[in-house]
């Protein structure tokens, strides 16, 4: 029986789940929505994984989990890693790319940038209080458009002349838009534009101030699109390697962190048949009436996290 | 003639700085302090409901937190002059609570020339006019002491709370000082307080790392020492396992420099030729020191729209690339929730400490 290592990322937008042996091969993985369920979905998931893995020969030793559900999805997953996604995402990728320099991400609500030296991550910047130029704003102005997210890349790459469109900010992007739509301009140019602003407006605001330098690695679920990738490669003026795994580098980041840590715990594909809920409890031991969140399996308390202080504590 | 009423005078909850206050308040002025309940989820709630917009941050919490005191009985607030747009808060502050109909008396140190002495005279006449002007000045010292012990006590504790070997005793130790501080009503209360907390630093053991990770923080003046407004910046990262240091306190700012900051300017001339702001130059400096000590990583704190910070960065920049030392950037709005500054911070942590073992 060989061991595996069982690695998930619940972002905001998608859900993704990779298995791997001790030479970081990928043996199962699994790319879903969240669709404003991390507990549904990591199920889901589960399910989806344990169909493509192989039980008679691996058994899953450790868990890791990264993603802005991490801490959710830990307690469910029973993980022995629960990890930040900007460490995932440097770890999963410098260990499929040992000589990266810099590795661009955008998702579903944030984007950062992380420099990489030596193999190590030496300084890295996340977009604070503005999610301007995500995945979601692309989804939405998609949608504006008529046309699949997913198709956004070939209509770019059609434009000959990209319209020009503000890129500061998400709601004047928007507005300058429409402004653009009503004047007239094709669609292929309109869409070619949103991807200019997407990759400029990460340039001038994540990687503001940062070197970026070649080997450049550009990931997370935008960097699918065809369009922003070709606006990172005229601006940056180097080629932009995209990974065909690129969207799994913090599920992969995660279970490499797991098997790289001390904890081990068999992970139990059984979960999918058991009943997770969360409750809210507020605490009214102050005026911060912290928020805190208790995590159930079944009628049995596993976790719960959120109190400021030990007064909090008490409540659980 | 009636015996004119006894003030009840509030200042905002600042960092741990309100003890110095009551002391100076109670002990110098002889009148009575009133302390405003502590920072809350409801203090921001109040004060971001009645300010405009684009205001700093610090604003919104002094305001809701005056609103809290004038709610807890005082009649006297007293706000400070500044050498950003805080020059102009005490104003704007006081036209808000007045339209909200409170009754009080309002203080504002913007409207004194703060170079002359004779000023200062007219101020602590304001607050009682009995006050015999030597005994005064000796009490007030003994408060600008507290402040000194609090700063210096306050950097031990940060530099080594991470590595407290003894379950929580060197927090507890902390605490207790703390809780001396807010008590004490004479000089004898404060160096006692004092004594006790050296001594159970110094009985604390610690299980320390030859070569810790150490964390340098700058920033704008409130946010960076509050613990509410940076949502325990410090204490989170010492709780990773990291030495805290921070220049920005009272102590180094006001009466160790003076505002004039002379020398400090000096020794950033290369990097900035001009004050951009109340700490810039502090900050610059401090920065670089830090670079050059060696440490692991910079925390820059500033609350949203603090243009003199803003002006910092590009410097904190430059400071990075040449020394190689990682900056992380934080800004800080009214939001109360952590998990977004959890998730930063973990992977600087995760950063500096892989970092440290490959180089």
């Amino acid at each position: 029986m060989e061991h595996a290592y069982l690695g998930v990322d619940v972002g905001s937008i998608s859900t993704k789940g990779v298995i791997i042996d001790k030479e970081n091969n990928i043996l199962a993985s699994q790319y879903i929505w969240t669709q404003g369920d991390p507990i549904g979905a990591v199920k889901e998931l589960v399910g989806l994984l344990e169909k493509q893995f192989d039980k008679a020969n691996y058994e899953i030793v450790a868990t890791g989990t990264t993603g802005s559900a991490r801490k959710l999805v830990g307690a469910i997953l029973g993980a022995t890693m629960v990890k930040n996604e900007i460490t995932a995402h440097a770890v999963g990728t410098t260990a499929f790319y040992p000589d990266v320099r810099t590795i661009l991400e955008i998702g579903g609500q944030d984007s950062k940038i992380i420099l990489v030296e030596n193999g190590v991550a030496v300084d890295y910047a996340m977009n604070t209080l503005c999610a301007a130029g995500t995945g979601a704003f692309l989804s939405s102005q998609a949608k504006r458009l008529g046309i699949e997210v997913e198709d956004i890349g070939d209509y770019a790459l059609r434009s000959t002349h990209p319209t020009q469109i503000a890129a500061r900010c998400t709601v004047f992007a928007e507005s300058d838009l429409v402004h653009k739509i009503q004047m007239g301009h094709p669609r292929e140019d309109i869409i070619a534009g949103v991807c200019n602003a997407v990759a400029a407006n990460y340039l001038n605001n994540v990687g503001k101030g940062k070197k970026i330098l070649s080997p450049v690695v550009f990931q997370g679920g935008v960097s699918k699109n065809k369009g922003v990738v070709a606006a990172f490669e005229r601006t940056l003026g180097c080629p932009v390697i995209v990974d065909p795994n690129g969207h799994l580098m913090g599920a992969l980041g995660a279970a490499i962190l797991a098997r790289k840590g001390s904890g081990r715990k068999t992970f139990d594909f059984n979960l999918v048949n058991m009943d997770f809920r969360t409750r809210e409890a507020g605490c009214g031991g102050c005026p911060n009436q912290c928020e805190i969140i208790c995590v159930y399996r079944g009628d049995e308390l596993i976790d719960s996290w959120g109190n400021r202080c030990e007064r909090g504590a008490n409540l659980r | 003639m009636a015996e004119a009423k006894t003030r009840s005078v509030s200042f905002p909850r600042y960092a741990e700085y309100n003890c110095a206050f009551q002391y100076i308040v109670e002990q110098a002025l002889g009148c009575k302090y009133v302390m405003p309940p502590p920072l809350t989820k409801r203090t921001m709630e109040l004060g971001a409901k009645y300010s405009p917009d684009f205001v700093c941050t610090p604003f919104k919490t002094m305001l809701g937190n005056m609103i809290e005191a004038l709610e807890a009985g005082a009649d006297t607030l007293l706000m400070t002059h500044g050498l950003c747009r805080l020059g102009y808060y005490g104003e704007l502050l006081e036209q808000i609570l007045r339209d909200l109909g409170y009754q009080f008396e309002f203080i504002n140190l913007s409207e004194y020339d703060m170079s002359k002495k004779k000023e200062y005279l007219r101020i602590v006449r304001r607050f009682n006019p009995k006050v015999n002007p030597a005994r005064f000045l000796a009490r007030f010292l003994e408060g600008v002491r507290m402040v000194e012990y609090l700063d210096e006590i306050t950097a031990l504790y940060y530099q080594n709370c991470g590595f407290d070997a003894m379950d929580g005793a060197y927090r507890r130790s902390y605490q207790d000082f703390l809780t001396a501080m807010y008590t004490a009503q004479s000089r004898s209360d404060i160096e006692a307080g004092y004594r006790t907390v050296r001594r159970a630093f110094s009985s604390t053991r610690l299980d320390k790392p030859q070569r810790p990770l150490r964390v340098g923080i700058v920033g704008e003046f409130y946010t960076v020492m509050d613990g509410f407004s940076n949502l325990e910046l410090e204490q989170k990262l010492a709780d990773m396992g990291v030495e805290v240091h921070r220049w920005m306190n009272v102590t180094n700012q006001f009466l160790r420099y003076g505002s004039g900051q002379k020398n400090l300017r000096v020794k950033i001339r290369d990097l900035c030729q001009y004050d951009m702001g109340p700490t810039s130059t502090a900050n610059i400096w401090y920065a670089r020191e830090c670079a050059e000590r060696g440490f692991d990583g910079i925390v820059h704190v500033k609350s949203a729209a603090c243009t003199p910070e803003i002006d910092v960065m590009p410097v904190l920049q430059n400071i990075g690339a040449d020394y190689k030392i990682p900056v992380l950037y934080l800004t800080y709005d009214a939001q109360t929730s952590d998990v977004g500054l959890m998730t930063r911070l973990e992977a600087f942590y995760d950063m500096i400490h892989m970092r440290k073992k490959v180089l």
